[in-house]
Order: structure tokens, then sequence, then C-alpha cells
């Protein structure tokens, strides 16, 4: 059953971690070497990435591309080293090699101290990112995952700026809290399963066949909700998310937020919903008004803030509302939302976060009522800032606005979910509010006294190669999947049609989809 | 080649030469003006081509976009006699707007963003136009609001400009709130959103006609054809390039508002529709007042094409799609003619752009004098000029179905007279106010055939009878369904008649009140309360300032606040602190002192015999 493609599927996510161990022995490389190990464990995944998309076969809903499973030694408790990807792990396997390979280039040419560990450790982070949306077996799946989440602890409390240690200790605290709670849920469903293995397609199949009670059903989705909820901000859950992201060092937030914090999301999508539909409708409710919350409330929020990064951090927050809005529908529809929506917002806050190091590299300030007309010095940052506050505030061209939008659709499709289309769009205006803001403070206008002194006297140059190579490629990422979004939307679509069936909607009888207006009349004409 | 390829090259030619002027040419401005300039004439040529080959068939041909379970999104292209007519308007009117940028921003040092941005807003603009579903329509709707704010801060040092260009993108988007929201709803009430099917849906069945879906779509058009009480940001985006006035702010994009709602006006029920002509007769009128205390020549412009923008409303409003669209085509063609000779008289005089003092120009810059008088007399609606027919048709319209409409709006016309005479007796006749004034000298001929061409277009565009078959489908049913109705002859001889009285009171009245060439406002001189009312606009600017600042924003720092607080402090830092206090006293348990474990072993024992004394129940 192992195709030799598969194997490059695990390459993917040993090379990497191959270059990071070479690189932890490696305080006297020169730069060139260093650089030439860090660029083939940083590149070659999103080398196999596209490679693999284009071996891609549309076969059959619910079977597995390039599928590996290897024995670990622990197969008494059913634990494979079982690797492969299907439509919807596909597009987030390509943003974790992409978002990697951004983040490395621009990493590699960091003045942090002890360069070759800091490269270590992002190289770590890669290797587990991969591994997480190429397992099939759930133990694998929560095990890269904290393979990840490890170094951006370390790296914050190393590298980080100022006020680190506060926010690496409240981000360590929070996110092993989640991911415990989570490991928990996870554990839970395969004891109460009596499945053999971890595998999902397993699970899936044992549970379709004797689906189990809804109490279980209830709790087992509560700890996975609230586990995976923590690691994705959830509010009230969010309050890690903005002050670790504004001191975290570049690479480690870009890989952080882009791709790390989408596992909880992936596995809401992948796992708890299809595995546990009793439950996800006991805790619609609370799922949609907590999503709100993210919406609103941080949104709001985010409007107050002066910091550039703690205004990229809370509007990150904000936009994960629309992602869990998106599966709180339960529709495939809803679910294929939030997948474009994961996979662009990974784009566009790694891009965000890079962007706003490059601007405070010119400006030695994040204050943003402190800068003013930085463009007449750096045209090309400007328009590359532009882009992605442009990206992530929903304008179409962009992958964000299908994101949303289909999320927006999703919302309308169903009696019970129509009310929330409003509130829930008002977030349109809210993040253009403080997009344009920050893109005005920063970019237009004149500069406040200090900073035109420092625009007349300190020499501010334009993006330099290692900054333009990756936010060329996070922009024209997040232009490919907003131009053309079925390079990710037409296999994901299949794979969802299978596991959110129609008929399993969860919402309550009386309340279901209902049927367009128009096509009744068509189906009146019919008879 | 087939009319749907010209049509893609129409879409998608500029995209091309934006993309090429982005990657390549960011440091040979005038190269990437060359090519912009180059391709705005090829897509006029390409539309010219599609509708020719169409010859009157309509052309309807779409591809799969994006697809989840029940839910497809297409792009496609739309022609019909609606479309071509506005494609074949904005294709033309756009190139001559290149044409004449290229002599007026001549000096300016970022011409490869000038020009770039003008080539993604013809895109954009254009793909309103070939839409051919509600979604496609959207995208390109905001893509069109995001080269406005591009090129709205094209002087980006200006603070009035990056604050313009904020207020037009947030202020569209509170429009585009509703938009979206109708998308949704409709897209699941009719199955679908494409044009024709849902023209062809309501036609079978008006039962589908949905109240609620209407207003929501009517939103979109609010904020993007400035209607109230959305209309704050357009006077604002004067900040911009004038051409980008011209092309963007008058002729084209404020009008897709418009064009959007002639698209699927099998939409809208009366309720509905009332709301629209009551909305723009407002801003007709409103804005026609505001224009009197405006110094700038471009914001006197601005107001007016505010208030034209209620004419076509309210036109569409009464049920004369084809009148409203009949409008929006004159209007651009006087509008842009007004705009680019504003931007003439900027040119030579130094971009001086106070009226008063200005003055004499009319010795000086010759032909851009003649052109402008042009303009104003097609928008004061002259006999044998374009707008005399599209804005007698309006109020006829009026007239025959809601008379107290016909009478706010003929009195709308004499205020349009009233300050485009004020415009134009201070800015052309008299003596120069100022230095730059007195050294104007006439346009480049780059400059001044656009205008001629425009002239001409300002006299001959209202004469239906020019009109080739294939366009002018629409806007002849409608005037033929008016013509048909009893009391027509009666209706527009009165109309005739006081639209005429209207612009001769109103130019005459201008010119015996504020003299020629005036160096101060008379209003504001002999009746400042009055003046100083006018100038405030009533308010809404200020409001919605001290919404923004002292409402909004508090909030949202108020909410900051809890959110540090409450969340982190309280509940997590709390929760960090309970643990804490449970370690304390455990620890106490451990401390190797022996009154410490007395005092424990004694508790314990209390609470046994508490227990078996079953006093917790």
């Amino acid at each position: 059953m192992n195709d030799t493609n598969a194997y490059f599927l695990l390459a993917a996510i040993l090379a990497p971690i191959l270059a990071g161990v070479i690189l932890l022995f490696g305080a006297r490389f020169t730069d060139t070497t260093r650089r030439a190990i860090a660029a083939f464990g940083f590149g070659w995944p999103l080398v196999i990435g596209i490679m693999l998309y284009g071996l891609f076969v549309p076969g059959l809903a619910g079977e597995y591309n390039f599928e590996l499973r290897l024995p670990t030694g622990l197969e008494s408790i059913g634990i494979y080293l079982h690797l492969g990807l299907n439509g919807i792990s596909m597009p987030l396997f390509i943003l974790a090699g992409t978002v990697g390979f951004a983040a490395g280039l621009y990493s590699m040419y960091s003045d942090a101290e002890r360069p070759h560990l800091y490269l270590a450790l992002l190289l770590f982070m890669l290797g587990g990112l991969m591994g997480t949306f190429a397992s099939i077996d759930v133990f694998f799946f929560y095990f890269f995952h904290e393979l990840a989440l490890i170094p951006t602890f370390i790296m914050i409390g190393i590298w980080g700026g100022v006020g680190r240690r506060g926010a690496a200790i409240e981000m360590t605290i929070y996110l092993t809290l989640g991911a415990l709670l989570s490991l928990l849920g996870l554990i839970a469903l395969y004891v109460e399963s009596g499945a053999a293995s971890f595998s999902l397609p397993e699970l899936r199949d044992y549970l379709a066949s004797q689906p189990l009670s809804e109490t279980v059903q209830n709790n087992i989705y509560a700890l996975l909700l609230f586990g995976f909820g923590i690691l994705v901000s959830l509010f009230p859950f969010h309050s890690w998310a903005p002050k670790g992201y504004a001191v975290a060092p570049t690479g480690a937030a870009m890989l952080h937020a882009g791709v790390l914090k989408k596992f909880g999301l992936y596995g809401l999508l992948q796992i708890a919903g299809p595995l546990l539909p009793a439950g996800a409708a006991h805790w619609f409710p609370w799922l949609i008004w907590l999503a709100l919350g993210n919406i609103l409330i941080i949104g709001l929020v985010t409007l107050a803030q002066r910091d550039l990064k703690m205004m990229l951090g809370y509007s990150s927050v904000m936009h994960m509302g629309y992602a869990f809005l998106g599966l709180a529908c339960f529709s495939v529809v809803g679910a294929g939302g939030a997948l474009l929506m994961m996979v662009a917002h990974g784009f566009s806050v790694a891009l965000l976060f890079m962007l706003s190091t490059c601007i405070y590299h010119r400006s030695q300030t994040f204050d943003m009522s402190a800068m003013g007309s930085l463009a007449t010095k750096t045209p090309v940052l400007a328009a590359f800032f532009v882009a992605g506050i442009m990206a992530s505030i929903g304008l179409p061209g962009f992958g964000n606005f299908w994101g949303e939008f289909t999320i927006f659709v999703a919302l309308a499709e169903s009696e019970l979910t129509r009310w929330l289309v409003a509130p829930a769009a008002i977030g349109i205006i809210i993040s253009a509010i403080y997009g344009l803001r920050a893109v005005g403070n920063i970019f237009y206008g004149q500069p406040s006294e200090a900073f035109a002194e420092r625009l007349e006297s300190a020499p501010i140059e334009d993006l330099k190669g290692f900054e333009k190579l990756p936010a060329c490629i996070l922009v024209g990422a997040l232009l490919l999947t907003g131009i053309f979004p079925r390079i990710f939307s037409d296999d994901a679509n299949r794979e969802l049609a299978e596991i959110y069936p129609a008929a399993e909607h969860h919402f309550p009888a009386s309340a279901g989809v209902s049927e367009p207006a128009a096509t009744t009349i068509y189906q009146e004409d019919a008879h | 080649m087939t009319a749907t390829q010209s049509l893609l090259v129409v879409l998608l030619a500029p995209l091309f030469s934006a993309v090429v002027i982005g990657l390549f040419l960011r440091r040979f401005g005038q190269l990437a003006a060359y090519i912009s300039v180059a391709t705005s004439g090829v897509i006029f040529l390409a539309a010219v081509h599609a509708v020719w080959t169409a010859g009157g068939e309509i052309v309807h041909d779409s591809w799969l976009w994006l697809s989840f379970g029940a839910f497809d999104v297409s792009m496609g292209v739309f022609l019909d006699d609606v479309s071509a007519t506005m494609m074949l308007m904005v294709t033309f009117v756009g190139f001559l707007i290149h044409v004449f940028s290229l002599g007026y921003m001549a000096k300016d040092a970022s011409l490869a963003r000038y020009f770039g941005g003008l080539s993604i807003f013809m895109c954009s603009m254009l793909g309103i136009v070939l839409a051919d579903n509600l979604v496609m329509i959207f995208v390109f709707w905001e893509l069109v609001g995001f080269s406005s704010y591009m090129l709205i801060g094209h002087y980006m040092t200006k603070p009035a400009a990056a604050a313009a260009q904020k207020k037009a993108f947030i202020v569209n988007r509170i429009g585009d709130l509703g938009f979206v929201v109708g998308i949704a709803y409709a897209y699941w009430h009719f199955g679908t959103t494409d044009l024709e099917v849902m023209g062809a849906l309501v036609g079978a069945d008006p039962n589908l006609i949905h109240a609620g879906i209407a207003a929501l779509l009517m939103c979109g058009f609010i904020g993007k054809s400035a209607q109230f009480p959305l209309h704050v940001w357009l006077p604002d985006a004067m900040a911009g390039p004038t051409p980008v006035s011209a092309l963007i702010h008058a002729a084209t994009m404020v009008a897709a508002g418009g064009y959007f709602l002639i698209r699927i006006v099998y939409l809208f029920p009366p309720e509905v529709l009332s709301i629209i002509v009551w909305l723009g007769v407002f801003g007709a009128v409103y804005a026609g007042f505001c224009a009197y205390a405006r110094r700038d020549i471009k914001q006197v412009l601005a107001y007016s094409t505010l208030s034209q923008l209620g004419y076509i409303g309210a036109a569409f409003g009464l049920g004369y799609p084809g009148i409203a669209l009949f409008h929006l085509i004159t209007h651009a063609f006087f509008k842009a003619l007004l705009f680019l000779g504003a931007g003439s008289v900027i040119h030579g005089c130094h971009h001086e752009q106070d009226i008063f003092k200005l003055g004499g120009l009319w010795r000086k810059m010759p032909v851009t004098a003649l052109t402008f008088l042009i303009g104003i007399l097609a928008l004061c609606g002259v006999y044998g000029f374009s707008g005399y027919y599209s804005k007698d048709a309006i109020l006829i319209a009026g007239g025959m179905t809601n008379v107290p409409v016909a009478v706010l709006l003929t009195f709308g016309a004499l205020l349009t007279a009233g300050y485009m005479g004020r415009l134009f007796w201070i800015v052309f006749l008299g003596k120069p106010n100022s230095e730059a004034a007195a050294h104007a000298k006439e346009s480049p001929l780059v400059m001044v055939v656009p205008l001629v061409l425009l002239a001409l277009l300002s006299i001959a565009g209202g004469w239906l009878g020019y009109w080739p078959e294939v366009l002018g489908a629409t806007i002849k049913a409608d005037k033929a369904e008016l013509i048909q109705m009893t009391g027509y002859d009666a209706m527009y001889l009165r109309v005739a008649l006081l639209g005429t009285l209207a612009w001769i009171i109103g130019l005459g009245g201008s010119f015996f009140f504020y003299g020629r060439g005036a160096s101060e406002d008379r209003l504001e001189k002999i009746a400042a309360p009055l003046y100083s009312f006018i100038n405030q606009r009533l308010w809404f600017d200020e409001t919605y300032d001290f919404y923004v600042l002292k409402v909004q924003q508090r909030f949202a720092d108020l909410l900051s606040l809890l959110d540090v607080f409450l969340i982190k402090g309280v509940l997590v830092r709390g929760s960090a602190g309970l643990v804490g206090l449970v370690g304390m006293c455990a620890r106490s348990l451990h401390v190797g002192s022996i009154h410490g474990y007395v005092y424990w072993f004694l508790a314990g024992m209390l609470l046994l015999w508490a227990v078996a004394a079953g006093i917790f129940g």
C-alpha cells in the first residue's frame, strides 16, 4: 500500500528536522554553510508540496493520496505513523510549506544572536507543521503539533521583544492547557469508540457504524472545542495571542500565527465535527456566540490599538471568528469557507507580521501614531503592506475574500443561522477601519515631528532582496487563491461532501435548510 | 474574433497593463503612461468590435469560479443593450481622460503609480459593467473602491488626501455591508445570482420579489453613488488628481451604483422604489444648496455631481430605468467635460482652485472657456444640448406619476443653473484676481482635444435619433412609454417651459448677483448667517466625526481596557492566583513544624466529627 511518492511525504517532514539537527551543532559554520543547510530544510517541504499537488489524484472521496503506514513499536495501543493527504489537508500542507519557506528565507538573514540555534528551532517547527497536516493517525497529528509548539515557547523566551517573560509564560500555560484538553478529548474519542487504532478513517468507520451516545459526544466535543478553541484564540480565551505575537521573533510569529494556529481549526473541521455531530449540535449556540465575540468585541478592541504588532495580533484573533462561524454552520459551504479562510489568513498574517518587522527596522518604533509618510521613502514596502492589509480586510482578488464571502453565504443557507449574516458582516467595516487607519498612519500624511527628523537624518532604504522575495511569495499565494480559488476548493469540496452529508444536518428538523424559493417553482413546473 | 473574445480583451487588457506597469515600469513613468493610454484605446476598439459582432444579440457566457456544496459562483460576461451602452461610454470617456492625463500629470513624480491605478480602475469598472451575476458585480465593485482609494491618495503627503481616501473606502464599505448580506440572502432565495436567470424567474412569478433583499442590495447603490446619508465621501474625494475626479468620481464609478440598479430593476417592489425616489430628490436639492457655499472649483462640481446622481436615482425610483440610464450617459459626457475643463483651468493657473482667486480666463483660455460653457449649458438643460433631453424626460416622468417629485426636481434645476452660473461668471469673466490667473495660458493640445470631443458629445449625446439601434433600446422603450401616456403633450410643454425658465433665471440671476470675476462671495457679505448655514451642509460631517471619535473610539478604548483587565487580569491571572493560593495552603501542610501538624490534625478531627454528626446533611 505504500507507494513511492508517499516517501516524499515523509521526506517533507524529516528534511527540516534533519537540517535543524545539523544546525544545532553548527555554531562554527560560516554564514554561507549555515544558510545553505537552512535553505535546504526550508525549501524542501515546499518543493515536495508543489510536486505532490501536481501528482494528486482526485480519487474516491474519503480516500487518501500518498498513504504511508509505518510501524512505530506502539502497535499494541493502535499507533502507527500513518501519513497521507486528502483534499482538506493538501491546502494546509502547501500553506505550511509556503509560509515555512517565506519565514525561513526571512530568518536566514535576520540579525538574531546565535543564528544557528534560531534557525534550528524554526526548522523543527516547520517539520512539526508538515507532519501535523500530513498525519492520518490522530496520535501523530497531535504529536507533531507539540513538536512545533515547544520551539515557539523557547524562541519567544530567548529572542522575544520587550516583555517577553510574561508573554512567554502566559502563552505557554495557555497553549499547554489547550493542548492538554484536546489530547484528553482525542484519547477519550479513541477509548470510547472502541476502534483498534488511532487512524482517522478507521475511527470514522467505527463511529459511523456505532455512534456514541449523545452525552458522551457532548462531553468529548466540549473537550475538543475548548481545547482546540484555546489554541485558535476563541473568545474569551484569546488573551495570549496579541501579546504573544507582539513579542515573538518574526519567524516564529509567522509560523505560529500563519500555520500552527490552524491546527485547532483543522482538528475541529476534520475530526471533532464529523465524528461527533451530536456534540457539535449541542455546542452550536456556544460556538456562534463566542465566534461573534471574536468578530465584534475583538474587532472593536483592535480599533483601540496603537501598537502595530498588537493591532495585527488582535486582528488575527478577530478573523478566526469567521472560521469558527463557518465551522458552526456544519455544512459543506461553511466548512469550505472556513478552509479557504484558514489558508488565505495564513498567508496574509504571515506577510503582515513580516512586514511589521521590516517597518520597525526602518522606523525604530511600533507606535503607529508616531510614524507617517513612510511611503515617500519606501514605496515598495508600502505597496506590499497595502496588499497585505487589503487581503486581510477581504478585498476581492485575494484569497481571504472567498473565505469570508463563502462563510456569509453559508450562514444564510439555514434558517437557524440566517440572522447571523448581518452582525458577522459588520466585521468588514471594522476591519476596513483599522486596516486603513494603519496604512494611513504609517505610510501617508505628514510624519510626526520626531519621525520627520528620523526620515531626514537616518538612512532609510526600501525593501531589500531577502525581504522582497518572501513578500512576493506570500502575495503571490494570496493572489493565486483569490483569482483562482478552485486550485484548492474543488478537491476540498469533494472531500467535505463526504464528511458533511447534507442529510446529517445537525440543526433541529423544523429549522433545516430551506429550499430556494426559485427551485421550488422549477420543480412545480416539472410536474 | 467572437464577441465573447473581444469582451475578454476589454476585461483583461487593462489588468495586463496594470500588472506590467506594477512589475516592470515603476521607474519608467513615461513608458507606463503610454502603455496605459494605448491600452485604454485598445479596449475602446475591442468594445466597439464586441458590440458590432454581437449585432444586437445578447451575449452571455460564464465559467465556474468557485463551488462548495450547493453554492456555485461563476464569472461571466453578459452583453445586452444596457451593458453595451455603458461599456462604450466607459471605454470612450476613459480613453479621453487617459489622454488628458498625459498633459495634466506630465510633471508628476509618480506617473507609473498613477497610470497603473487608472488601468486597475478600468479593469474593475468594466468588470462591473460586463458582470453576469451579483457576486461578480460585488467583486469588481470592491475593486473599483480600491482603485478609487489608491487614486484619491495619489498626493500621499497631503493630509487631506490621506483622510479622504480612508473616508471614501470606509463609507463605501458601510453600503457594501448591506450589499453583501443582500447577495447572501438572494443566493438562497433564487438559487442563483445570475442576472438573466433571476430576471426570468421573477418574470415567471412576481411573488419572488422580496422587499428585504431589494432594500439590502440598494445599500450598495447608496454607498457607491453617494446618496444620502452616505454622500459625505464624494466631496472629500476631490483631493485626488482632477482627471481621477472626472473619470471615477463623476463619469463612471459613482454612476456604477445607478447602473447596478438598472441591471436588477426587476427585483424592486414599489415600496423600495419610493425610498430611492425620495433619497434621490433629497440629494438633488440638498447638494444644490451646498454648492453655493463652496469656493473650490472642484467642490462645486462635486456637489453638482451629487445633485445629478440624485436625479438618476429619482428617475430609477419613478420606475423608468431607461431614462435613468439616459441621464447617466449624458451626465457622464458633460460632467467629465466640466471636470476636465476645471483640470485645464487648474493646470493653467498653477494649481489654484479657489474660484475667487481666478477670473478673466475667457481671453486667456478660450477653448477651455468655450467647452466649459457648453458643459454648463448641457448640465442646465438648455434646449438642444444633451442634458435637456435626459433631464426633461425625468421631469416629465415625475410630472406624470408623482407631481411633488417633479416640482422639487425642477427647483433643483433652478439651483443647478444658479451655482453653475456663479462658477462660470466668477472664473471666466472679469479680471484675474491672482498672479496665477493673470499668467494663465491655454492648455496643450493633448488636453484640449479631449475637451472638444467631450463638448461635441455633450451637445449631441441627447439626440436619440443618432443612437445606433443596438444601444438605445431600453432608453427608447421608456421614452415611448411616456409618450403614449395621456396628457403627455401638455406635460411636455409645461416641463419644457418651466425647465427653460429655470435655467434662464438661474444663469441670469447669478450673473446679476455675483457679477463678473468677483474676488469675494457676495452672498457671504450680505447674508452671512445664511451663507454659514449652507456652508455647514446640515452638519453631516460633524455628526459622523463626532460619532467616530467620541462614541465609537471611546467604546473601543473601553472594550480594550476591559479586555486587558477583566479577561486577562482577573480571569486568567486570577485563576493563576487561585492555583497559587491552593498551593500555599497545601504547602503549609508539609512545613515540618509540629505545631502545624497539630492544628491540621485538630481541624481534620473537627471535620470528621461534623460529617459523622450529620451537620452537612
